[in-house]
């Protein structure tokens, strides 16, 4: 038996319980309980390559602000956040850093990088 | 600070950011920003997570992110502020004292004064759970602060309490820094939280979910050891023989926010007993001329967007009350909360003018109809107590129906929960 296809959809408050129903070749034949197409289509994506933006830290070696918040510039494969926040626990920031600062080209060849979402010193401090 | 002040906003949050943003555009020459902690933003720098400025900037930002953006344009309008400042006192005549290391006493007689001070946990006395008093209880904001701003980690097993949107993001964030989230523990039979924070921040990681269930014990002399839990049944008391143990070295609590309002009491505002902020109208000004009111002091709101929306309406109108001394009075009509509806913000409206109401059901439910009045009503296919119900009421309606003295709005559902 195929494994149970349900997705909770995350579109709207509503968070339709999504199953998808396929035929004997395993192509879709439908949607049961999804109450719009955008759901139908987040279900789809979410069973074929679920993906998340991950934010996390990164080390500074400043004892003032010990770390700098960081974000992939790409959503990544759901089943890669693991294995990429070992990278994050790798680096070490160097500082001036502004938001937006690519502190690790292509993670682990996801094509996405992990940026800087802070500056560094921060922007809202006295000044 | 021999000088006048047009608009003083008290707390540098999003909604002190946004206000004071807002008064400058609307003309208010000299605004200030006081600010107890060492830099502005709020709470936002500890807030890494996305999910913010998805409305105001149609992007998904991080916390740092959305606060970089409000304080550049702040400081690109001049906007001043007086940071490691508490100020300890405010007075029915916007009278503001205030102390620094750096200043000393001061006092201040701004034109306007905005309250953005926000809100504040509650703490394990105000969920009131009962057994020993170790170390490792903490609300799941300090959590945040240690995990992503000074780089600790207070605890490697946790259990949560309460399924509020920062103890679910606070339980994804552990996990993926190396801990072990036990549970999360809610004592509604709902989750507390967004739908998406719910997916994407305990399914994806495979951490319980314990619906109608609440921590009835803790243990451990110095440390934490664990939580007894137990089942809870429709009264929520806890159900004899439920009870099962869970060792844990961290008790994480999301067990809701209170808007701050000491301040408002000090200076005779009066507040809203459901919503714990200040009654406002729609300008945003609360009971006392002068002294207007936006953001999460007002009511604790779902999203960073909506704070800094309603903060926008506060600073604006305090810009024109600082420029004539006075503001045309918004409250001729007073807005209740009907059938299955907790509050409605803003409290009171004009009933002539274009208002946004603000407000959230009791109880959950599908094929749901919220009336306003004889006004307008709108169909939702489910409501929620933790997503805000949100209603754009145009003054032409209000105006034909004749809305006078008081203004119902009831939620009726026809589909169960």
């Amino acid at each position: 038996m195929a494994p149970r296809e349900t997705v909770i959809c995350i579109g709207c408050p509503l968070g339709c319980r999504v199953t998808v129903l396929r035929d004997r070749k395993g192509n879709v034949a439908g949607f049961k309980g999804a109450e719009c197409k955008q759901g139908q289509k987040y279900v789809l994506e979410e069973l074929k390559n679920p993906v998340r933006t991950l934010t996390a830290t990164v080390r500074t070696g400043d004892e003032s602000c010990p770390l700098l918040p960081v974000r992939t510039s790409r959503p990544v494969p759901k089943a890669l956040m693991k294995p990429i926040m070992r990278e994050t626990a790798r680096v070490k920031a160097a500082p001036p850093v502004k938001a937006g600062d690519v502190i690790l080209k292509n993670v682990l060849k996801t094509k996405a990088d992990l940026v800087a979402t802070a500056d560094w010193p921060g922007a809202g401090g006295e000044g | 600070m021999a000088e006048h002040i047009d608009v003083a906003v008290i707390g540098a949050g999003p909604a002190g950011l946004a206000a004071a943003i807002a008064a400058r555009e609307r003309g208010a020459e000299k605004v200030l920003i006081i600010e107890r902690a060492e830099q502005l933003g709020g709470l936002l720098p500890q807030c890494i997570h996305n999910g913010f400025g998805l409305l105001y900037f149609e992007q998904d930002m991080t916390g740092p992110e959305y606060e970089k953006a409000f304080i550049e344009k702040a400081r690109s309008l001049g906007v001043e502020a007086l940071l490691e400042t508490m100020v300890i006192d405010l007075d029915a005549e916007r009278g503001i004292t205030a102390v620094s290391s750096r200043h000393g006493y001061m006092k201040l007689k701004p034109g306007a004064v905005v309250l953005a001070m926000g809100c504040r946990e509650r703490s394990r006395g105000a969920a009131g759970i009962p057994g020993t008093r170790p170390a490792g209880v903490l609300t799941a904001g300090t959590c945040q602060r240690f995990v992503n701003i000074e780089g600790y980690m207070p605890g490697s097993r946790y259990v949560i309490v309460g399924s509020g949107d920062i103890g679910m993001i606070m339980a994804r964030r552990l996990t993926l820094e190396g801990a072990k989230v036990e549970a999360v523990v809610e004592i509604m039979p709902w989750p507390g939280g967004l739908i998406r924070n719910e997916v994407q921040c305990l399914h994806d990681f495979g951490i319980p979910l314990l619906l109608e269930h609440a921590v009835t014990f803790v243990h451990g002399e110095e440390r934490v050891e664990g939580v007894t839990v137990s089942k809870v049944d429709a009264e929520r008391r806890p159900v004899p023989g439920s009870e099962r143990f869970f060792p844990c070295d961290c008790l994480l609590l999301s067990v809701g926010l209170i808007p701050e309002n000491e301040l408002s009491r000090k200076a005779g505002v009066e507040l809203d007993p459901v919503t714990g902020g200040p009654v406002v109208d729609q300008n945003r000004q609360t009971s006392v001329p002068g002294i207007f009111a936006g953001g999460n002091v007002v009511q604790v709101h779902d999203l960073v967007d909506w704070v800094s929306w309603e903060a926008e309406a506060a600073g604006r109108s305090a810009a024109a009350y600082a420029d004539k001394g006075r503001l045309k009075v918004a409250s001729g009509v007073k807005v209740v909360p009907g059938k299955n509806i907790k509050y409605v913000v803003p409290q009171l409206i004009s009933g002539k003018d274009d208002v946004t109401l603000h407000m959230r059901v009791e109880r959950p439910g599908l094929k749901a109809t919220v009336k306003v009045g004889d006004v307008l009503w709108k169909r939702y296919r489910s409501v929620r107590p933790s997503e805000m119900v949100i209603l754009e009421v145009k003054g032409d309606a209000l105006r034909e129906a004749g809305v006078k003295g008081e203004l119902v709005v009831d939620c009726e559902i026809r589909g169960g929960d």
